[in-house]
């Protein structure tokens, strides 16, 4: 029998510590992994782009899945993200984070390859047939109709096909292709996990939203907090407030994401070490000039330093 | 002086004839529907008024009649989208003349021009006036060229009389950065919604929105309209959820590869008892098989029960 889990709020995605030979730092992933739980993280989701997921090995991801459960231990939900180049290693990905207690995974149909509606299907299915974990699919359209986009047909098909099929991230951050997701998903599944890819959750939260998936959390978690205490108190001018100072952080994070997310990390006393190759690690000059703007944000005065 | 603000503005189709001429007779009767049914403003035309197909001459003639026929009941705001810039500037300025309230563009049609000339094309437009401007973002599937929130900052640099943006990019992101460092740089810098989705913008602080599905479900618009202005955004999801509903029929109805969806409007119209006609070539209207399936699953939508029909 599946335990039933409830995500809701602006869930933590931490980044993968690397060490300076930029092997992956499993101490260091605790200890991030520990900080997002003791700072009110409602659940720990990894490892998503902004750790780096692709260009961590198989065994890496295996590693890193077994240190966040056993970190966690039951104080929230964890998802693991078993998106890979290719759709075995999403398997074995999906069956070891169940055999390892996992309490949800995050899939797409592997990327690169424009997949067609029935090929996204024929991934989600398989995957989420071979494990009894709850699932959530990631929608990630792309401007010029490249990515992997579940459209409201297909999220229709599989929510009809899959029980365990309990939510959605949308990376589409767009009014008309979430309602086309979510006018259908809520109305077929309620209390399915509509959860933002990046925390731009004012415009997406009345229409049903459940949280994000946090990409200031490592800088800001206060931020995050408030931002959805607001939300769910319906005071939109506190929202709009932590929105547009989210908004400009992730302005900040956006290209070559995580460099600059790892770089800023050093301000706040939580150094993480390098970012691998091809993403460069931010420069001396990019972190002066992080630190200026973290500080103009208000970020460095009231967010917590150190682990 | 409050400074203008449109609030909640219907985008009335442009109906021809058999021969391919504009239909006055028709349109006198559209505007005066949107008038009774909770206009606050006019755009006219916008992309579902199909302006691409029509010819300078016939936008400023279309313009002039809907001025006439109005009032003064409401303002009209004209859009004046081309493709050449010394074009949309002289329909800017005739627009001013005519007696819009204000004036709207798009980025340049058809070219992509690097980002300083998109922003000098519209800063001429916008200069050209003295009217409150509006610049267009173009949906993410148009073939246009993209308007950034880097370019509206730049524009408000230079147009004194930029009022805002109308959003049909539906781009969180994009609202974000433009609503909050619109403000920054001008206070009560507009974000005005487009293409029937209110409810994000609004939660993100925008002011009003531009409606093209008024002609057919004027009264849902209205209330998920009057919902937004209350800050009752969670309140008007169910609502929201039955306009993009409707729009999403109305989108894939027709051969239109951008879905621009202007066969779906017009054969909805014709549903609701308000004739008129097809688009113009190049849109194909739909054929029969098209439009039964269309009315079909129209038909099936409960809250249009409730919207007026005929004229």
């Amino acid at each position: 029998m599946l335990m039933p889990i409830r995500l809701k709020g602006v869930m933590q995605a931490p980044v993968s510590p690397m060490k300076d030979d930029f092997s992956f730092d499993g101490e260091g992933f605790a200890k991030m992994v520990d900080f997002h739980v003791r700072h009110g993280a409602p659940a720990i989701a990894w490892p998503h782009h902004k750790a780096e997921s692709l260009n961590l090995t198989i065994a890496e991801r295996k590693l890193g899945a077994e240190i966040a459960v056993t970190t966690v231990a039951k104080r929230v939900p964890v998802s693991i993200f078993v998106g890979t180049l290719s759709e075995e290693d999403s398997l074995d990905l999906a069956c070891h984070a169940q055999k390892i207690g996992a309490d949800a995974i995050l899939t797409i149909s592997p990327y690169c390859r424009r997949p067609a509606q029935e090929e996204i299907f024929d991934s989600i299915v398989r995957i989420a047939t071979t494990v009894e974990l709850p699932v959530l699919t990631y929608n990630s359209p792309w401007r010029n109709g490249e990515g992997v986009e579940f459209t409201g047909e297909l999220t229709r098909r599989l929510i009809d096909r899959l029980p365990n099929y309990i939510g959605m991230k949308d990376a589409s951050f767009h009014s008309q292709k979430y309602l086309e997701i979510s006018r259908v998903a809520l109305n077929m599944r309620p209390g399915f996990a509509i959860i933002m890819g990046v925390e731009h959750l004012l415009a997406s939260y009345p229409l049903g939203a459940c949280g994000s998936f946090s990409s200031s959390g490592a800088i800001a978690p206060n931020l995050c907090n408030k931002f959805f205490a607001a939300l769910e108190a319906h005071d939109w001018e506190t929202a709009r407030e932590c929105q547009f100072k989210i908004s400009e952080l992730w302005r900040l994070f956006k290209e070559q994401y995580p460099s600059s997310l790892k770089g800023a990390m050093i301000m706040m006393g939580r150094p993480v070490g390098p970012t691998r190759s091809p993403l460069p690690t931010a420069s001396k000059e990019r972190l002066e000039f992080l630190c200026k703007r973290l500080e103009e944000l208000d970020i460095l005065q009231t967010e917590p330093h150190g682990w | 002086m409050k400074p203008f603000e449109p609030g909640l503005v219907h985008a009335p189709v442009t109906p021809f004839k058999r021969d391919q001429s504009v239909d006055y007779a028709t349109y006198a009767k559209i505007i005066e529907f949107h008038l009774r049914n909770g206009a606050e403003a006019l755009a006219l035309p916008m992309p579902e008024g199909e302006d691409m197909s029509l010819r300078d001459g016939e936008l400023r003639e279309l313009l002039e009649f809907a001025v006439k026929q109005v009032r003064g009941r409401v303002p009209v705001l004209a859009h004046v989208s081309d493709a050449g810039t010394s074009i949309a500037v002289e329909r800017a300025v005739h627009a001013e003349k005519t007696g819009a309230a204000a004036v709207l563009s798009h980025p340049p049609y058809f070219w992509h021009p690097r980002p300083a000339m998109v922003v000098e094309h519209l800063a001429r437009i916008g200069t050209a006036v003295k009217l409150p401007f509006y610049v267009c973002s173009p949906p993410v599937e148009s073939a246009g060229t993209e308007l950034t929130s880097d370019m509206v900052m730049q524009l408000i640099e230079r147009v004194p009389n930029l009022a805002g943006v109308v959003d049909a990019s539906l781009d969180f992101v994009f609202m974000e950065e433009v609503i909050s460092g619109g403000r920054r740089l001008r206070p009560g810098f507009q974000l005005l919604a487009g293409r029937d989705y209110l409810v994000s913008a609004a939660a993100l602080g925008g002011n009003g929105a531009i409606v093209p599905l008024a002609g057919i479900a004027p009264t849902l618009l209205q209330r998920v309209y009057d919902l937004c202005r209350q800050q009752k955004f969670m309140e008007a999801r169910g609502m929201q959820e039955d306009v993009a509903h409707l729009h999403h029929l109305v989108r894939e109805a027709g051969a239109s590869g951008l879905k621009d969806g202007l066969a779906g409007i017009k054969c909805a119209m014709a549903m609701m008892g308000r004739e008129c006609g097809v688009p113009r070539p190049p849109v194909r209207p739909l054929g029969e098989v098209e439009r039964g399936r269309f009315e079909e699953a129209a038909q099936a939508l409960a809250f249009l029960k409730a919207e007026p029909r005929g004229w």
